[in-house]
């Protein structure tokens, strides 16, 4: 069975975002007020971190590390346990990835706080674009914007995955993973993310994911991410 | 009425007929017309009302849909008008309260998305008959791209809501925003008002009173900027240089003999030597630093070392092995400490050393004297290292050892600065650059896999010659305006430029043209640009947005964005000759013109040598002509791949007939013989008859010519002051004038600190703590030329007695999205220029306080 998963290099990674703005050009992701992102509203499903704003325990002034942070699609997610409605789900069927079911959510956040990696946001306002910049919204209607009071996160592009099985049949071929690749790791200008089968021992993240820099984020909570990634140096 | 429809795998047919009495082809409301009206999101009582949904009878104007969300596809069919093109009139309906939005797609009716609806209608015995057919899928709206956020926000930038629209005039008072102060204008009375007047200066010997200000401008748009100022006859074109790389060029001139940007063989190099290069945020190419750092940072004996030298902890100090935090302004003692060290125990390349550079060792010049060489400055008691130590604040253990990893690396580059601490308001920015380019030629790295490389040049097809008369000679020989004829390095001084405009010094500019440039914003001191525009008798910008400068313009002239227009655009960074050929992605949006084809018309109506100069009617004209004798490539090619290149990078071998043409290239005739010059002979030339003490070098002697240390004088006193400011420049923004208002990267801008929509100082914990000042607090930052009001943000990591100012806000014009947000910090630095046209961007002190009430 295929399992999605992804990898990223710190040491590649140069932290210029350009991950966490291709997934909003890619994802209709609303651009938030200042006073909204002041209140930490912002909706960016692959922001990026400096590690020292958050953990007070670094011990050296110089060793800031810069995080990525996609959703990990863990194979065991708390967030889809507190869903009271079964709007979040894992889709074994297309490789694993962790999905909100929009129509089925009623808000109540309670998968925010189950989720240990703070990837899910929670829409407080209709999305407001001035009607010039809403023309460059992605057309797909699977990433037609949110409405408000419902919960949205990263999906892995699963779209782009629907998109690369549509085409492989309408070619008359059989789909190719290289295929399905979403738009962060399209983007990466430093090539620091991967992206691939984990169930496939040959893929590149298989290879990379037992490489001795490997680690995943908060693995003693036994989440099992999906996202993997390289430690620096 | 009946309308039927079919389709196929890629277009959906319409054939609708009705019954109409007469056939009236009339442009106005009696006109035959016919609408279709296409729900693209909900339009609450469209199905009972139809296109009267946006219909609003009782106002002035027009359709708009009354909630928001709503949109609908549009398309218009008209008997006096579309029919004739066979095409429908492609427009969308979009949400306002009570105002027009109604608009077209991109295009005109002839090409573009606003063309994609194939429509023709016959009337006979009265009926109409009308055709339609289009693609089912037109690709509008596609996206998908790669890069650093400013090149994926493009979308942002290309349907940003305040883009000029066309070319307007003002009409109210200098530095309005107010709509209503600019009046929309054609095209033809724009370009017509422009050309009579720049006849009539030709006419009366007075071109030279023409000035030209460019931002970043290369390939072809740059060469046909200097052509038709060459051909017009006028000296005048200020670059944007002067207060970004003109400093890192004249210090490769110097040195390597071109005057160029070097480029480094990353993806080989072993060992990077950063001095105080934002390399990853801000450096000359960013994409070309990402992916060549990144690259090198692969497992293995092959991983490269990355050393950071800055007093700013930035984000490519945090990505480096080694970050040391430098005294500001001290790179250049740092520098030749280490070259001290690799000289004193013969770590340097003797072959390279001993065969291509000139004055490594003491020499004696033809007429006998006695000259002091490279070797024995480095060895003499101003740079022991226990000295480097107390002036850089980097301990002499650090430096020794770093400077024999340095020298031993396999493939060590040792990597030049573009702006930052360069910009000290003396002679000590050029020397530190001159000082880092030795060190590479110490370690002999120059044109070697893993070292420096030498950009080679676009063979472009030769320009066709053109006639020069006695007029014209007199006008080019004119004195400029900026004053950079009476530096003996500069190519040119922006900051100068607007001293020259309201002075009248050394003549009174009639017309001044601005490209890619918002003066007032980006200098130093630049606030006072603004004003000096009063003096000018006609200010055009091609600006696509109304800057601090535009808003200042009579008229604006507003150029494609670069995914509406064709442009050729050099590699750099990558060693060998290339350009990506970019072409329009989507027809102009607006009512907007290629700044390149603006110019070409003024050839045309001017006629004579400009005409014979550029005897193009478009700009891609000129491109393909231009293009027409490269090598391996032909335009179909090269537009179908986007791109003309000719890698890999063909080292030059030293001493090689192909070496001895590129280094000492651009020195004057005499000293083009294939040599690195530790001791500048062409800096002797450009000097002779001056007092080094008239053009601020402190040194004496043979050190003149030499890299060396010059300590950098501040402005402020240290007691008042007690900070020194340091402003750089943001990943998120990079450096195009218009990033500031894309609302994504505002949302993202101040990631490594925690900020957004909003500007910041930062500040050492332990200064801050002292002060009493609070983390997120608003406080004062105010140097002996201004003060400004910013947010605090209290950073771990950070030399203590520099404060860091982030450019890229504090804009007070530009758009609704950067207005009002942050402060800009050359409010803070004073307009000057040193030695090479170098604007002062790191020689002001300031103190920060806090905001009472």
């Amino acid at each position: 069975m295929t399992r999605w998963g992804m990898v990223i290099d710190l040491d590649k990674c140069v932290a210029c975002q350009g991950c966490t703005v291709a997934c909003r050009m890619e994802n209709n992701t609303p651009i938030v007020s200042p006073e909204q992102s002041e209140m930490g509203r912002s909706i960016l499903w692959n922001e990026v971190f400096p590690i020292e704003e958050h953990a007070e325990f670094a011990a050296e002034d110089t060793n800031a590390t810069f995080i990525p942070r996609p959703c990990m699609h863990c194979d065991n997610p708390p967030c889809i346990k507190v869903c009271p409605v079964e709007a979040t789900f894992k889709s074994d069927e297309t490789g694993g990835q962790v999905l909100q079911r929009y129509d089925r959510c009623i808000g109540c956040r309670f998968c925010t706080l189950a989720c240990p990696y703070g990837v899910r946001y929670f829409n407080w306002h209709e999305p407001q674009w001035s009607p010039e910049i809403a023309l460059h919204l992605n057309p797909n209607s699977e990433v037609e914007p949110r409405p408000k009071g419902i919960v949205e996160k990263c999906t892995f592009c699963i779209q782009r995955l629907h998109e690369a099985l549509e085409l492989a049949e309408e070619e008359g071929r059989n789909f190719r993973p290289e295929d399905y690749q979403p738009a962060c790791v399209q983007t990466c200008t430093g090539k620091a993310r991967f992206f691939g089968d984990l169930d496939n021992p040959d893929s590149t993240v298989s290879q990379l994911a037992g490489s001795r820099r490997a680690f995943r984020l908060l693995e003693e909570l036994g989440t099992n991410p999906k996202v993997i990634y390289l430690k620096e140096g | 009425m009946t309308l039927r429809a079919v389709y196929d795998s890629e277009n959906i047919y319409f054939l609708i007929e009705w019954a109409d009495a007469s056939e009236s082809i009339d442009n106005t409301d009696a006109g035959d017309r016919l609408a279709l009206l296409w729900q693209v999101s909900e339009i609450s009582g469209f199905e009972i009302t139809g296109c009267n949904q946006a219909c609003h009878s009782g106002f002035p104007t027009g359709m708009w849909l009354e909630e928001e969300g709503q949109g609908a596809d549009f398309w218009l069919w008209e008997a006096a008008n579309t029919n004739a093109l066979g095409i429908m009139d492609d427009r969308y309906l979009g949400y306002s309260l009570g105002e027009d939005w109604q608009f077209a797609d991109a295009g005109d009716w002839e090409s573009g998305s606003r063309a994609d609806i194939h429509a023709q209608a016959i009337w006979a015995d009265g009926i109409w008959t009308l055709e339609i057919s289009r693609a089912l899928d037109t690709g509008d709206n596609a996206i998908g791209a790669d890069g650093t956020p400013v090149d994926v926000t493009f979308l942002e930038m290309l349907y940003n809501p305040d883009r000029i629209p066309g070319p307007m005039r003002r009409i109210g008072a200098a530095g309005s925003t107010n709509p209503a102060d600019w009046q929309p204008i054609s095209w033809r009375e724009a370009l017509t008002e422009i050309t009579t007047r720049l006849q009539s200066l030709r006419d009366a010997g007075e071109s030279h009173r023409v000035a030209f200000a460019l931002g970043e401008t290369r390939g072809q748009m740059k060469d046909l900027f200097e052509r038709f100022a060459a051909a017009y006859g006028t000296p005048n074109m200020s670059r944007y240089d002067s207060v970004s790389h003109q400093l890192v060029k004249t210090a490769c001139l110097l040195t390597l003999g071109r005057y160029d940007l070097l480029a480094y063989d990353l993806e080989n190099t072993t060992f990077i030597l950063n001095f105080g290069g934002s390399l990853l945020e801000a450096g000359r190419s960013t994409h070309r630093y990402i992916s060549g750092i990144s690259f090198s940072r692969r497992g293995g004996s092959n991983r490269s070392k990355m050393v950071t030298i800055d007093p700013r902890y930035s984000v490519t100090a945090a990505k480096s092995d080694e970050w040391l935090t430098i005294n500001p302004g001290t790179d250049a003692m740092l520098a030749m400490g280490m070259a001290r060290f690799i000289v004193g125990n013969r770590l340097y390349d003797e072959e390279f050393v001993r065969n291509y550079t000139m004055g490594f060792e003491d020499f004696n010049d033809e007429n006998g004297a006695t000259h002091q060489g490279f070797r024995s400055l480095v060895l003499s008691e101003a740079y022991d290292l226990e000295r480097v130590e107390a002036i850089t604040g980097v301990e002499a253990t650090t430096i020794a050892r770093l400077a024999g990893e340095f020298a031993q690396s396999r493939a060590p580059i040792a990597t030049l600065p573009i702006r930052g601490g360069l910009h000290t308001g003396n002679a000590n920015g050029l020397y530190t650059a001159m000082a880092v380019m030795s060190l590479n030629a110490l370690v002999g790295n120059l044109e070697k896999p893993g070292g420096v490389l030498i950009q080679r040049d676009i063979p472009y097809t030769d320009w066709p010659e053109y006639y020069v008369d006695d007029t014209m000679i007199a006008s080019l020989a004119q004195p400029r305006i900026d004053g950079a004829d009476d530096d003996p390095l500069a190519e040119s001084i922006i900051q100068n430029l607007g001293d020259g405009l309201s002075n009248s010094n050394p003549y009174s500019t009639d017309m001044l043209f601005l490209y890619h440039v918002n003066p007032s914003y980006i200098m130093p001191g630049g606030q006072t640009f603004a004003d000096s525009l009063q003096n000018v008798g006609l200010v055009v910008d091609f600006s696509s947005f109304l800057t601090e400068t535009a808003a200042h313009a009579d008229l604006i002239l507003p150029d494609h964005t670069f995914l509406e227009r064709w442009q050729d655009v050099p590699w750099e960074g990558l060693g060998y000759a290339g350009f990506g050929l970019a072409q329009p992605v989507i027809p102009p949006l607006h009512n907007t013109m290629h700044t390149g084809d603006v110019l070409l018309t003024f050839a045309q109506a001017l006629g004579g040598s400009v005409r014979q100069a550029l005897p193009y009617d478009t700009f891609v004209d000129l491109l393909q002509y231009r293009t027409s004798t490269l090598e391996n490539s032909n335009w179909e090619t090269m537009t179908r791949i986007g791109k003309w290149g000719t890698g890999p990078h063909p080292f030059a071998e030293w001493g090689s007939e192909n070496w001895q043409n590129l280094v000492g290239r651009d020195r004057r005739d005499l000293y083009q013989d294939g040599r690195f010059d530790f001791w500048s002979r062409e800096l002797f030339y450009r000097l002779s008859g001056l007092h080094p003490t008239e053009v601020g070098i402190q040194a004496t002697g043979d050190a003149v010519l030499m890299p060396h240390y010059e300590p950098v004088h501040y402005h402020g006193d240290e007691t008042e002051y007690p900070f020194i400011l340091n402003t750089y420049q943001l990943m998120a923004l990079g450096d195009p004038e218009y990033t500031a208002n894309l609302p994504t990267l505002q949302e993202i801008i101040g990631m490594h600190v925690g900020i957004r929509w909003d500007g910041w100082v930062e500040m050492h914990h332990e200064e801050a703590e002292y002060l009493g000042l609070i983390n997120g607090e608003q406080v004062w930052v105010e140097s002996e030329f201004g003060r400004v009001q910013t947010r605090l943000k209290v950073v771990k990591s950070n030399h203590s007695q520099v404060v860091n100012f982030p450019d890229g806000q504090g804009h007070t014009a530009n758009g609704r999205f950067s207005n009002g947000r942050g402060a800009n910090p050359n409010a803070l630095l004073p307009l000057e220029s040193a030695l090479a046209g170098t604007a002062s961007f790191s020689n002001t002190r300031v103190k920060v306080y806090k905001v009472e009430g």
